[in-house]
């Protein structure tokens, strides 16, 4: 018997499949209890901070987690991200301003542009390694940035988009009304958050993984790389560019900081607080980095020197972020616990 | 180890409960006296490059807002300030003011942001309609551009069309008195270096038809070196030179001009030369550099502005900035509306806002106007002159005429379709 005989009479492999709907329906559950909470928050408690509070959350909780598909999934350390945001922002804002078309349609319509610029941009970045992909991500964040303060007659330059952006109603939501920004920003963070939650979690969230850690090897087993990850670049600038739009209308206008570098820091540093090894971590991180913000800004005005030190902390004390270091707690407990 | 301590209610916690009880009681009338207080917001900048801004400016709202309440407060109500720093962010300064009103429970607000960050502020002005007037940004499209006016929100700050208008008289008549045809222009890349300078060219070109532009230099702003600048300036052999760099940017750029002897083969032209935060800090500052006032003790030369201006380095041991005047003259204006308004709600006070005139030492006559119909400033002390190196700094300033201002203004918001 030939080889191929043998091959051909072989009984196919049995692989066993990992039956993945019962973990999504309990992700539908987790992001429904998560909206209905945030939803009810505005009742139990009147603050409008509270409200102020969730809706930045909502838009640098989605830029950070997306930054983390890239970071902690794919192994990409991009310094460009808020490149995404910014344009997410300046998309919406613009369309809004010189279109007049109802929101949904100027939605659909920036997701569609970051679509197109981040297949432009990541089909050059993703061909990079390491530093060479952070530094050319850089350098597109600052080429869109100084594209921004250059193209005034179009963005307004470094006064940003002036005049507010027009907020006219759809399907009976206005979000001139603080309450319905609040609630619309919710939905988006919770099925932002749920989408990425399926795409970390899908056999393509796995080969991610698979190319962080060996991208060689995945190559080998026949994984188109490159593909794989100009793929999640873009799914990634998607979400960035929805947090942007949530901050666009959370200021009412779109400016030139949102597309610098520093927003791209911000993302960094909220990963690094929140931790990159778990999904919720970028999140937590938003939270965290939001509170140590808004609190220590009303006490000092050295909001440098503590943020720094906090940082500090984390990087040389904890050398992860918090939910690294509160998995890895629980997990060390309850091994002692079967010891 | 025999315990000393004996059972029953301690020292420590009879104080405890005495501490509570005195709160307790005192509440209603801590709670009154709070009511009493009227609550003034400010988002600023206090951190980074131009904290200065923010500090400057806090410094001279806190000596007008201590003789406000020292003569009473604002209709009775002593007025507390809560000044909060946006880092310069836009988003934060949205943030900011937004906290101020509806947490911090702030009636009114003074905008101490300067370009995007005031266009953000103005955002929550124009959502909450809480009355807001901006103290820092010079950027004219705030309150010329139509699609920016809202009725509670005012702008206490000088304009660089107005300063553009001013400087180019000034300028064309030297231009002629001394045949300077050939002009260079550096001045910092962002809007307001862009505008200014584009607006300087015209009226300059307007008064003196014979100028040509031969160099343009755009430095980024917070650029560090500008030897590149310098060389290509000197290369090009202009007669004169225009500048509306600022701050830290402009002391910089005349250091490094130095070495190369800059000043001494053109007239230089720079606006925003004769501010003290400039003045001081140039290590040797060159005679003869031609500029607007920013703010001086000495232009308008009168006692009261003299005075104001000893008052505020006698309590900060340092001399008063731009951004100083413009903060301490919006306390006076609304002091004022108050008092006309006999109330502090906002609505009321927006209303006597409009068009009001007062007494204010930075005033070109003695006087300053909120404007009505644009809900500027007018008529605030506006001129050029010629820089010593000592004390006074700019002994004799030309000052601008209104009425000219004025007219060049009309005409400039229609080229720009703003009426």
């Amino acid at each position: 018997m030939t080889e191929l005989q043998a091959g051909q009479s072989a009984q196919p492999l049995e692989v066993p499949r990992i039956e993945t709907r019962p973990q999504r329906y309990r992700d539908v559950l987790i992001a429904l209890a998560a909206f209905v909470l945030l939803a009810l928050l505005p009742m139990v408690f009147g603050s409008k901070q509270l409200l102020d509070f969730v809706i930045r959350c909502a838009a640098y909780g989605l830029f950070a987690t997306s930054l983390n598909l890239l970071v902690g999934y794919t192994g990409l350390i991009s310094f460009g991200h808020g490149m995404f945001f910014g344009l997410g922002a300046y998309g919406f804002g613009l369309m809004m301003q010189k279109t007049g078309v109802p929101i949904p349609v100027a939605f659909v319509a920036t997701l569609a542009m970051t679509f197109v610029v981040a297949v432009v941009i990541g089909a050059i970045c993703v061909r990079l390694k390491e530093i060479y992909f952070a530094f050319v991500t850089l350098a597109f964040q600052m080429l869109i940035h100084s594209t921004i303060l250059s193209w005034q007659s179009l963005t307004g330059g470094d006064q940003g988009l002036r005049g507010g952006i027009p907020r006219p109603p759809f399907l009976g939501i206005d979000l001139s009304n603080h309450l319905h920004l609040y609630i619309t920003s919710c939905a988006l963070l919770v099925i932002g958050l749920f989408l990425m939650r399926q795409i970390a979690q899908s056999p393509f969230g796995y080969t991610l993984r698979m190319i962080r850690d060996n991208a060689t090897r995945a190559s080998f087993i026949g994984i188109d790389v490159w593909r794989a990850k100009l793929t999640i670049f873009v799914l990634a600038a998607l979400f960035a560019a929805t947090g942007g739009m949530i901050m666009a209308l959370f200021v009412s206008g779109a400016y030139p900081e949102f597309a610098y570098w520093t927003i791209s820091g911000e993302g960094i540093f909220i990963n690094m607080l929140g931790g990159v090894t778990t999904f919720l971590g970028p999140m937590v991180g938003t939270v965290l980095l939001l509170i140590l913000n808004d609190t220590v800004t009303r006490l000092t005005e050295y909001q440098g020197i503590v943020l720094g030190v906090v940082i500090l902390f984390f990087a040389i004390g904890l050398r992860k972020g918090l939910m690294d270091f509160v998995v890895e707690w629980f997990a060390q407990r309850r091994g002692e616990g079967r010891g | 180890m025999k315990r000393t301590r004996k059972p029953g209610i301690s020292r420590r916690s009879t104080l405890a409960l005495m501490g509570a009880g005195a709160v307790t009681f005192a509440a209603p009338w801590v709670a009154r006296a709070q009511a009493k207080t009227i609550k003034i917001g400010m988002p600023t900048i206090l951190s980074g490059r131009v904290a200065q801004l923010g500090t400057s400016s806090r410094n001279a709202v806190m000596l007008e807002v201590e003789k406000v309440n020292a003569a009473g407060g604002l209709a009775g109500r002593q007025i507390e300030m809560v000044i909060r720093d946006s880092k310069g962010q836009p988003q934060e300064a949205a943030r900011i003011a937004r906290e101020l009103v509806n947490t911090d429970g702030c009636e009114m607000l003074l905008d101490g942001e300067a370009s995007s960050g005031s266009f953000a502020v103005h955002e929550v002005a124009r959502d909450l309609g809480v009355l807001c007037i901006h103290t820092c940004s010079e950027a004219s499209s705030l309150t010329a551009d139509p699609k920016q006016h809202i009725p509670n929100a005012f702008r206490c700050v000088r304009q660089g069309i107005h300063d553009s208008i001013v400087g180019a008289g000034y300028a064309a008549g030297i231009a002629k008195a001394k045949g300077l045809k050939k002009w260079a222009t550096c001045s910092p890349d962002y809007a307001y270096g862009r505008d200014t300078t584009g607006e300087f060219v015209l009226y300059l070109k307007k008064f003196a038809p014979d100028v040509e532009i031969i160099s343009e230099s755009w430095p980024k702003l917070f650029q560090p070196d500008y030897t590149e600048v310098v060389t290509k300036i000197l290369q090009a052999k202009p007669q004169a030179l225009y500048s509306c760099l600022w701050g830290g940017d402009l002391t910089s750029y005349i250091d490094q001009a130095n070495i190369y002897a800059m000043f001494t083969q053109m007239e230089v032209f720079a606006v925003n030369m004769a501010d003290y935060t400039a003045l001081t800090v140039v290590k040797n500052l060159p005679k003869g550099i031609h500029s607007g006032d920013r703010y001086i003790k000495t232009f308008p030369p009168t006692p009261e502005n003299a005075a104001w201006g000893d008052a505020y380095k006698a309590k900060y041991n340092e001399y008063p900035t731009n951004w100083s005047w413009q903060n301490a003259t919006a306390v006076m204006f609304l002091n004022e509306a108050v008092k006309k308004a006999n109330s502090t709600d906002g609505k009321k006070v927006a209303e006597v806002l409009a068009g009001l005139t007062i007494k204010c030492p930075f005033g070109a006559d003695g006087t300053v106007t909120m404007r009505a119909d644009d809900h500027t400033l007018v008529g605030y002390a506006i001129g050029w002159g010629t820089t010593i190196p000592q004390e006074p700094y700019v002994p004799d300033v030309k000052a601008g005429d209104w009425k000219a201002i004025f007219e060049l203004e009309a005409d400039w918001k229609k080229s720009k379709g703003y009426t």
